[in-house]
């Protein structure tokens, strides 16, 4: 079946604004996105520009706006896209630096304030810190998120204003916050409490439609909401 | 330095349009409290103030009423939804879509309801 693509192309040193060019592939149903990306890059136009790296949606680097939803390129198959043209466009609101490469500097800017890592002053135990099933579960669906800035670059509140932390950071702190190993649960909740943390989320569920991990974020920022209301800082 | 181009826009979905609606109505609802304690002021002057009701008596202010009747059942119902998903945390929002249809259900229900006697009283 031959697919045609329109992708949004911007290259600054020669151009003033975005403009969408059309390519046509040959391809079949069940091929992702990124194979026909890669296809067009590598048979018709190699001046494209895109991020990818183990086309398995494990790295998140391809994530990007295909028919005007977020998700990776490579876990999207043509199949499960609406029937026509495949319009391709970079994250929104990311700084583009060419065609479908965005710059996360303020996305990771994010992720740093509610230091993902795990903190323990404790003393070190000889095996590994213990934590059973049943604690390893309410943290387990918000440690499958990969970073890839699908949910933040969709949310109305951080186009609004990009000094909120947004939806990939918060799920982040909901990680560390709610890790039975950790200690720091309370500086964290206090970066969240901050006025661009957890309470410039208008439960618009963009996030929860844009993430490739199925990740149920809204959930998690309310779960957050929660603990701030019920917990003396 | 080089201004950055981006752009912003995305598909809609139940919780978008919820979300915008929510807005929407809120911005109305402020817009008729204003409305609303500018015609008490006139409180203090009897003549002015029957003049004022006169005046609000048209037709077209009985129709904006029943507007206004829609605007607040559905910034009611859709609160209760967010509310729903602000304390029912994960399970709230994993339902919000169907909670987003309930809440138009019930809505037009509360606002049938409502307008019957409303309608009933424009055509007395």
């Amino acid at each position: 079946m031959k697919v045609t693509f329109k992708i949004q192309r911007f290259n600054p040193e020669n151009d003033t604004k975005p403009y969408f060019k059309e390519y046509t592939v040959e391809t079949h149903s069940n091929a992702a996105v990124l194979d026909c990306l890669n296809d067009i890059r590598w048979h018709q136009d190699e001046s494209l520009s895109f991020r990818r790296s183990c086309g398995h949606a494990i790295c998140g680097s391809c994530a990007m706006n295909m028919n005007g939803k977020n998700g990776l390129a490579c876990q999207t198959l043509i199949k499960d896209l609406k029937p026509g043209t495949v319009t391709v466009k970079p994250l929104p609101s990311f700084p583009i630096i060419k065609d479908l490469v965005v710059n996360l500097e303020k996305f990771y800017e994010k992720f740093n304030k509610i230091t993902p890592y795990l903190i323990n002053d404790g003393p070190v135990p000889q095996k590994e810190r213990f934590q059973s099933p049943e604690q390893q579960k309410i943290i387990e669906e918000s440690t499958t998120c990969i970073l890839c800035a699908s949910c933040t670059s969709s949310c109305p509140s951080f186009w609004a204003d990009d000094d909120y932390l947004g939806p990939a950071a918060l799920v982040k702190a909901f990680r560390y916050v709610f890790d039975t190993r950790d200690t720091a649960a309370e500086e964290r909740l206090k970066v969240v409490n901050d006025k661009n943390g957890v309470f410039r989320c208008h439960t618009i569920f963009n996030c929860n439609e844009a993430c490739p991990k199925d990740i149920n974020i809204t959930g998690h920022i309310a779960e957050l909401k929660l603990a701030l209301v019920t917990t003396k800082l | 330095m080089k201004k950055n181009i981006y752009e912003v826009g995305y598909r809609y979905h139940p919780g978008t349009v919820a979300w915008i609606l929510h807005r929407l109505s809120g911005l109305a609802l402020i817009l008729y409290l204003v409305l609303h304690i500018w015609v008490i002021h006139n409180l203090d002057n009897p003549i002015g103030f029957n003049k004022v009701m006169g005046f609000l008596n048209e037709p077209l202010f009985k129709f904006l009423e029943l507007g206004l009747w829609g605007v607040i059942v559905y910034h009611a119902t859709n609160g209760l939804r967010i509310i729903t998903v602000d304390f029912f945390t994960m399970k709230g929002a994993k339902f919000q879509k169907q909670m987003f249809w309930g809440a138009v259900a019930i809505g037009i229900v509360i606002f049938i309801a409502g307008a019957v006697p409303f309608v009933g009283h424009l055509v007395k």
